[in-house]
């Protein structure tokens, strides 16, 4: 994961039905109409495959962009 | 005598050093059992046998996902009564993360563990005639829940399991059983609700006409299914639910 670009990316791989472009660093994930309790599994397996990180729904409650995940991300892969 | 009472018995039960498998070592030595305690903290085991009544209690640290561990507690425990599974974790995966990496992770400890346990000890002739087993399984097995493909998973082979192990054992009189539980508020629950969020899981307990469950209820069916009382009980599938499957 090497920049904010390739994250978002990665994560629009994943969702099916977000067309590609969808998310932006300051996109809300609450404002997507797709946005549902199974995205928060899919990020959470999501980035536990690919960046062996654990993220909790907690986590997930407690930030509300993509930016904020990004950054959430990066620092704990440092950890 | 009281059908009801578990003195004279000898009940091993693993996953003991938390939640239901801690709070039934506690209620079947209260109803006159020795517990044998196993887990992989050993001072989480003390804390536990610390609050048990007077008695022959042991503990015995281990990983059962080890197989070397388990040939030791198969050697270390008397003959036993009664054994009770209630070691286990809570995985949620998505479908299309499953590889077998995740699939073995869950199915080693809630499927393997138990399974081989149960198997050595019977292939030992550690477990007496007229024993009863319980294993804790979900009711996720006939109601899975999204992300929960390879729990549900476990729990389903789990009842298969014992199924068969009631068939294979009834003319030893020994019996096996299940309990689907639903929520019960023990550390996994903790776990789940830092997964899930609070808020989610506040919104599913509203769907519990008794609410969720706590440890002692499930404990106590336990103790029944361990004692005589339930001598005509076995492969069956108890629901502990607090009404949720009843209806709308």
């Amino acid at each position: 994961m090497n920049n904010i670009g390739e994250f978002i990316s990665t994560l629009e791989t994943e969702f099916d039905e977000l067309a590609p472009g969808t998310l932006k660093p300051e996109t809300k994930f609450n404002d997507l109409d797709e946005w549902s309790s199974m995205y928060s599994l899919i990020i959470i397996a999501l980035i536990d495959t690919e960046y062996e990180v654990t993220i909790s729904g907690e986590d997930l409650m407690s930030i509300s962009k993509v930016e904020e995940l990004y950054e959430m991300v990066k620092l704990r892969m440092k950890q | 005598m009281n059908p009801f009472s578990l003195e004279n018995k000898t009940i091993l039960v693993t996953g003991a050093s938390s939640g239901i498998g801690a709070k039934t070592a506690e209620v079947v030595a209260n109803l006159g059992a020795t517990v044998i305690l196993t887990a992989r903290n050993e001072e989480r085991l003390l804390d536990v046998l610390k609050k048990l009544p007077k008695g022959e209690h042991q503990i015995i640290q281990a990983d059962l996902t080890d197989d070397e561990a388990i040939n030791e507690i198969v050697k270390q425990v008397p003959n036993i009564d009664g054994i009770v599974h209630s070691s286990g974790i809570v995985k949620h995966y998505p479908v299309k993360f499953i590889s077998k990496k995740q699939i073995k992770e869950i199915y080693e400890i809630n499927y393997e563990a138990p399974v081989v346990l149960t198997s050595s000890l019977l292939k030992s002739k550690k477990v007496n005639k007229g024993a009863s087993i319980v294993f804790m399984s979900s009711i996720a097995c006939n109601f899975p829940n999204k992300g929960g493909a390879l729990y549900s998973g476990t729990k389903a082979a789990i009842n298969s399991f014992s199924k068969t192990l009631a068939l294979e054992h009834a003319p030893q009189k020994i019996r096996s059983n299940v309990i689907l539980a639903a929520m019960v508020k023990t550390p996994l629950f903790d776990e789940a609700e830092k997964t899930v969020s609070k808020e989610l899981m506040n919104k599913h307990g509203k769907q519990y006409p008794l609410g969720f469950g706590e440890p002692e209820d499930v404990a106590n069916t336990i103790a029944f299914l361990l004692s005589l009382a339930s001598k005509w009980i076995t492969g069956t599938e108890i629901v502990m639910d607090g009404g949720l499957s009843a209806g709308m």
